[in-house]
């Protein structure tokens, strides 16, 4: 545990840039993933409801009147 | 010399210890006399019969059993994930805004002209407005294609050579607008067979190059397409 620590602690957090630029790298995959995630919790919740959910009717219809 | 000061600074030392004791005494005597008086006097002191007057308190069970360091990196590990959600948020502002700005789906529909290519015969000009200006749109023949290439382009004011102003060599596309105060040049004019600019005498050749006159730069190129063969979407 205290090698683990003082290893997170020499590697990320000692040298300030390092530090700021961890940040910046983790908030940038932080945001990817919480977009992802927000974003199927946003359609499960909308199942049924948008229009690439009922698209396929609308887009066949009109190809089998043509 | 030496030994006379090493002498000096011994007396020194010895007078200095001699003055000190009678002022330690002294002060002995006043804590021993403040005893006396308390020990009469009707106020109780939490401090009496205590040997030193300063008591410090146990921080054992508050104490944290990991080490330094492991604290340190929780410490530093709140303050960094503090600063990525606010980063996160501040950029999820800024481009809000800045999406907000930017024009929106149907206004950009808006901005694009279709035109049928088939009805403009070769050797003709077509003048068509795209987003409030004039767009020329000229089927140049084989002879003038020739002579937009063959031009010795690297003399020119602005120097372009004609494959870098038409994506079709036999349709020129250009924004109707003089580069050289806004007037909009007449076509199959001037001294160099192309457009003429009646307000100041600019000559544009048949690739909308400028080669005569005020105009510091060709005629601007507008963003287009062929999605077929016999059309053309402008914008």
């Amino acid at each position: 545990m205290a090698g683990l620590a003082s290893t997170i602690y020499n590697s990320l957090i000692r040298k300030n840039t390092v530090f700021l630029t961890t940040i910046f790298a983790s908030a940038f995959v932080f945001e990817l993933g919480f977009d992802s995630i927000s974003n199927r919790v946003w359609d499960s919740f909308n199942q049924g409801r948008q229009w690439k959910d009922i698209r396929h009717k609308y887009v066949q219809a009109e190809e089998d009147e043509e | 010399m030496s030994a006379l000061t090493s002498r000096s600074s011994a007396l020194l030392r010895t007078c200095a210890r001699q003055r000190l004791a009678p002022i330690a005494a002294t002060s002995m005597a006043a804590q021993r006399r403040g005893k006396a008086d308390q020990a009469t006097s009707s106020f109780d002191s939490p401090f009496r019969g205590e040997t030193s007057s300063t008591k410090i308190p146990s921080f054992a069970s508050y104490k944290s059993s990991k080490g330094e360091t492991s604290n340190k990196v929780f410490q530093y590990f709140m303050v960094g994930t503090m600063g990525m959600l606010t980063g996160v948020g501040a950029k999820a502002t800024v481009q809000d805004f800045l999406v907000n700005m930017s024009a929106s789906a149907d206004v950009l529909a808006q901005a694009k002209v279709e035109l049928d290519l088939s009805a403009i015969p070769e050797g003709k000009n077509v003048i068509i407005k795209w987003r409030g200006k004039p767009v020329f749109i000229r089927h140049r023949t084989a002879d003038e294609i020739k002579e937009a290439e063959d031009a010795k382009w690297e003399s020119f004011r602005d120097p372009q050579p004609d494959s870098a102003r038409a994506k079709k060599p036999e349709w020129l596309v250009m924004l109707g607008v003089c580069t050289h105060l806004g007037c909009v040049p007449i076509g199959e004019a001037g001294d160099f067979g192309g457009w003429f600019c009646p307000c100041h005498g600019s000559h544009y050749d048949i690739s909308g190059r400028v080669r005569k006159g005020p105009a510091p730069l060709n005629l601007e190129i507008p963003e287009y397409d062929f999605p077929s063969e016999t059309s053309i979407v402008i914008g």
